[in-house]
């Protein structure tokens, strides 16, 4: 009686002993076949000749956990912590769910680093459940997308009533030996049918391949789990490996899983290939001003444009233009949405910064169409103040005079009216004043031999102030030599900013009409047209129609037209000619104030010049010799005082001019 | 014991396909009747997308292998036609020596019978001269149906890996037990002979060996 307890009790715990093993088998199976770098597949054992019950195993290899089931495997660790959970007396059934896990691109090799990184979690619906993780995922949790694929029940269906000392020792022993048997087989089933399952694929992929993958499977090991959803139990598939008999009971083992999952993992997260990418933007900090030839021209400044990235080919035609645009906040966003290229962009129009910084996250989900990065091409120009209201686009003031008082030649003062006539000068309401009086004051050390008075407009001084030094200078004679419409400036700096000009529509402030050349009696009252001082558009460069003007007019581009001068010669000729007729043009206040028109820069009207046809030589003596009396007249009034504030410091460099006259 | 027979559904492969089939049924079926202690090697095939499993034996790995090799050439000399392949797993009882039987007799107690279609794509022609006259067609057509294909075989070959994990599973009873230092039953790979009416040779010399299978216990 008592042997036959004893060995009922010894039978009952080798039946239990099998039945734990046989849990903790079939868990390693599973997992080490679905946890990244804990497989058997890479474990290139020797072959064992012996059997588990043989005493003389010529291996050493073997643990004697390997022999159970004469399956050796290779050590899974997550199987190893789930040891407990299958030696529970009451064999509670466990549940492993393979689960594919879709994490952001920012997955780093650490992430599927091949040393020990699983963690146990306890999870707070049912603490006998393991959550098994590959890799402690800190980043963001939120962000991973979780699919049950596979879903194995292990468990072991108690036979109540069952009597487990029926039978006599050697039945039981029958049984245990037929039961191991049966164990045997069925975990070679399952050892090949965890390889013929979908899941393995991406298993095999993970592990064989060096890429980098937005996904991953992780076993997750419970006693307890959350039914599946209807569509999810009709959509996979159960394979169910015939139950084992055991003296109490039997063992059951199913899976579900799904027949097709390539959709979700043949996607490759490799990292991007390089791309040509024929639009770059380029960044911001490296050339943060280029005006886009399609961008709106707004009447406000450069300043006034956003945050905004133009195009790296435009041409900037104001390329004397500050850089009042700030840069991007984000310009290595920029870039990177501009390396985010996308076929179906290709061909839109060229992107631009954002306005703002950029809000979208560079991680994004593999599946997200690259448009959404790409940042809408509109272009929004804010209107923002600028440093100068009231200088033309592109061309502040401190700029503009700086380019006039360079040229310091009457082409150049011509010029400047244009550059309020210029298409980018749209808003000629926010045109500063003419800035005569500066670019006069600034060329004072260098005035020409006009002695302008007092009251005279400085604009004048400069307009006609050739210096010996200053007439070489005057290359928009050549320009009216070619009787081109365009008057062009001195060949400084100023003249790129002035060649963008269109002359075109324009008239020449000197434009000789006809009969009119030969009265020089009105050609100073018409000699010049002056604005507000203020006003660039002025700048004592308009003409009034008149015979007067004209005959200047004539008289200019008829220099323009003669051969370059000598310096004794030209000297001679300008300060013959020029000069003489400026100074004789300057003396008589009435003479000025009837040919000086000034112009407050209020609503600045523009003259149009008109270039007239090219005269004879003979023509141009004629005009020659009246600008001459002009001069004679102008200087002889001297003295008169101008109604603009700005006469009063175009004395003070008539006073200077005065010394260097050509006379 | 009874003599369980499986017969496996019928693949229709082609000529350079048989020895991966072969290889991943012939393997798939011992590792289910290696019951000694093994350390399993998976082996991916190189023509689909599965990975079977071997016991490890290298033996029994150049045995199969052998025997693959005189299946392919029978089948070379045999085109087009329809083979089988059994696999039997049996157990050596002695018996007393008589004048017509052996001392040793084999008891077949399982069969599995591997049912190959082999098919001879005209591409797949090894004669060269083939090659000059077949109209090649390298359309995307052509390429698709050969996926197709294979996707087709693979599906088959699946199908046929589940029912040999079915069979394992439904039948365990007529296993033998597992005896001390052997790792698999002993077995016999028969292929179709140079001749089609030694096959049936082969199954009455099977029997005379084994005797009628009801008869086995």
């Amino acid at each position: 009686m008592t042997s036959t307890h004893t060995n009922s009790h010894t039978e009952a715990a080798k039946m239990e002993q099998v039945i734990t093993e046989f849990f903790y088998k079939s868990l390693l199976i599973i997992l080490e076949s679905r946890s990244s770098y804990v497989s058997s597949r890479n474990y290139s054992g020797e072959q064992i000749v012996s059997s588990p019950s043989s005493s003389s195993s010529s291996s050493s290899s073997v643990r004697p956990r390997d022999k159970w089931f004469n399956l050796a495997l290779r050590e899974c660790p997550s199987a190893l912590e789930n040891l407990d959970l299958c030696r529970q007396s009451n064999f509670e059934p466990v549940v492993v769910d393979v689960i594919l896990e879709q994490k952001p691109l920012d997955w780093g090799p650490a992430s599927f680093s091949p040393t020990s990184d699983i963690v146990r979690n306890l999870s707070s619906k049912n603490k006998n459940s393991y959550f098994w993780n590959s890799d402690q995922d800190e980043s963001g949790s939120e962000m991973k997308c979780e699919k049950i694929i596979e879903r194995w029940f292990v468990h072991h269906e108690s036979r109540k009533g069952r009597d487990f000392n029926s039978g006599n020792r050697r039945s039981s022993c029958n049984n245990l030996s037929a039961l191991y048997k049966k164990l045997i087989l069925m975990l070679r089933s399952l050892y090949v049918t965890v390889r013929l399952l979908p899941a393995y694929n991406i298993f095999r992929d993970l592990n064989s391949s060096g890429l980098i993958r937005s996904f991953k499977l992780v076993p997750r090991v419970s006693s307890f789990v959350e039914p599946l959803t209807r569509k999810e139990e009709v959509d996979m598939q159960r394979f169910w490996f015939t139950p084992v008999d055991t003296s109490c009971g039997r063992l059951c083992l199913s899976v579900l899983y799904y027949s097709s999952i390539s959709d979700m993992s043949s996607e490759s997260s490799t990292p991007m290939s390089p791309q040509f990418i024929p639009d770059y933007v380029g960044s911001p900090l490296a050339d943060p001003l280029r005006r886009f030839p399609s961008l709106p021209v707004s009447h406000g400044s450069p300043s006034s444009l956003p945050f905004s990235r133009r195009h790296s080919w435009s041409y900037d035609h104001y390329k004397a233009s500050p850089p009042l645009v700030s840069f991007s906040p984000s310009p290595t966003h920029s870039e990177s949405n501009a390396l985010v290229s996308n076929p179906s962009s290709r061909g839109l129009p060229p992107m631009s910064l954002p306005p703002h910084p950029p809000e979208a996250p560079l991680a994004h989900k593999r599946d997200t169409n690259f448009d959404e990065y790409c940042p809408s091409p509109s272009f929004s120009a804010s209107p923002s103040p600028s440093p100068s209201p009231s200088v033309p686009i592109y061309i502040p003031r401190t700029h503009l005079s700086k380019a006039l008082l360079r040229s310091e030649s009457a082409p150049v003062n011509i010029a400047a009216p244009k550059l309020a006539n210029s298409p980018a000068l749209s808003g000629r309401q926010n045109l500063p004043p003419s800035p005569p009086l500066k670019i006069t004051r600034a060329g004072t050390s260098r005035t020409d031999n006009i002695r302008v008075p007092a009251e005279t407009d400085a604009t004048i001084e400069k307009i006609f102030s050739f210096g010996k030094e200053d007439c070489w200078k005057y290359s928009g004679v050549k320009a009216f030599s070619n009787s081109s419409p365009r008057i062009s400036c001195s060949r400084s700096s100023s003249r790129s900013l002035q060649d963008d000009f269109d002359y075109s529509e324009f008239p020449c402030p000197f434009d000789v009409e006809d009969g009119e050349m030969m009265d020089p009696g009105s050609r100073p009252e018409s000699y010049v047209r002056r604005g507000n001082p203020s006003d660039p558009n002025e700048a004592g460069l308009f003409m009034n129609r008149k015979s007067p003007d004209a005959a200047v007019g004539a008289l200019v581009r008829m220099l323009e037209k003669a051969p370059p001068l000598r310096q004794n010669v030209s000297l001679n000729f300008s300060e013959a000619s020029r000069p003489e007729i400026l100074s004789n043009s300057v003396p008589k206040q009435s003479q000025i104030s009837e040919a000086v028109t000034v112009e407050h820069a209020a609503a600045p009207n523009i003259a149009s010049f008109r270039l007239v046809a090219s005269k004879t030589t003979t023509d141009a003596l004629e005009e020659l010799r009246g600008y001459k009396v002009m001069k004679n007249l102008l200087l002889s009034e001297g003295g008169k005082a101008y109604t603009s504030s700005n006469v009063a410091s175009a004395a003070e460099h008539s006073s200077t001019s005065k010394d260097r006259s050509i006379l | 014991m009874n003599c369980e027979v499986c017969q496996l559904k019928e693949l229709e492969v082609e000529h350079f396909e048989i020895r991966e089939v072969l290889r991943c049924i012939l393997h798939t079926i011992v590792f289910h009747r290696a019951l000694g202690l093994v350390r399993p090697k998976d082996v991916d095939l190189e023509l689909f997308e599965i990975t079977y499993v071997q016991c490890g034996d290298v033996e029994l790995e150049k045995k199969i292998d052998e025997k693959i090799d005189h299946f392919i050439s029978w089948v070379e000399k045999h085109p087009n036609k329809k083979s089988q392949i059994c696999l039997s797993f049996y157990e050596v009882k002695s018996k007393q020596p008589s004048w017509f039987t052996n001392k040793t007799e084999r008891l077949y107690w399982e069969q599995w019978y591997i049912n190959l279609n082999v098919t001879q794509h005209p591409k797949h022609h090894s004669s060269k001269s083939h090659h000059t006259k077949l109209v090649v067609d390298p359309g995307e057509s052509a390429t698709e149906e050969r996926s197709s294909r294979r996707a087709m075989v693979e599906a088959s070959l699946r199908e046929v890996l589940f029912q040999i994990i079915k069979f394992v599973n439904e039948k365990k009873d007529h296993v033998p037990p597992i005896s001390e230092g052997v790792i698999y039953f002993p077995y016999e790979i028969t292929i179709p002979s140079s001749s089609d009416s030694a096959f049936g040779m082969d199954m009455i010399k099977r029997m005379l060996h084994s005797g009628h299978p009801t008869m086995l216990s």
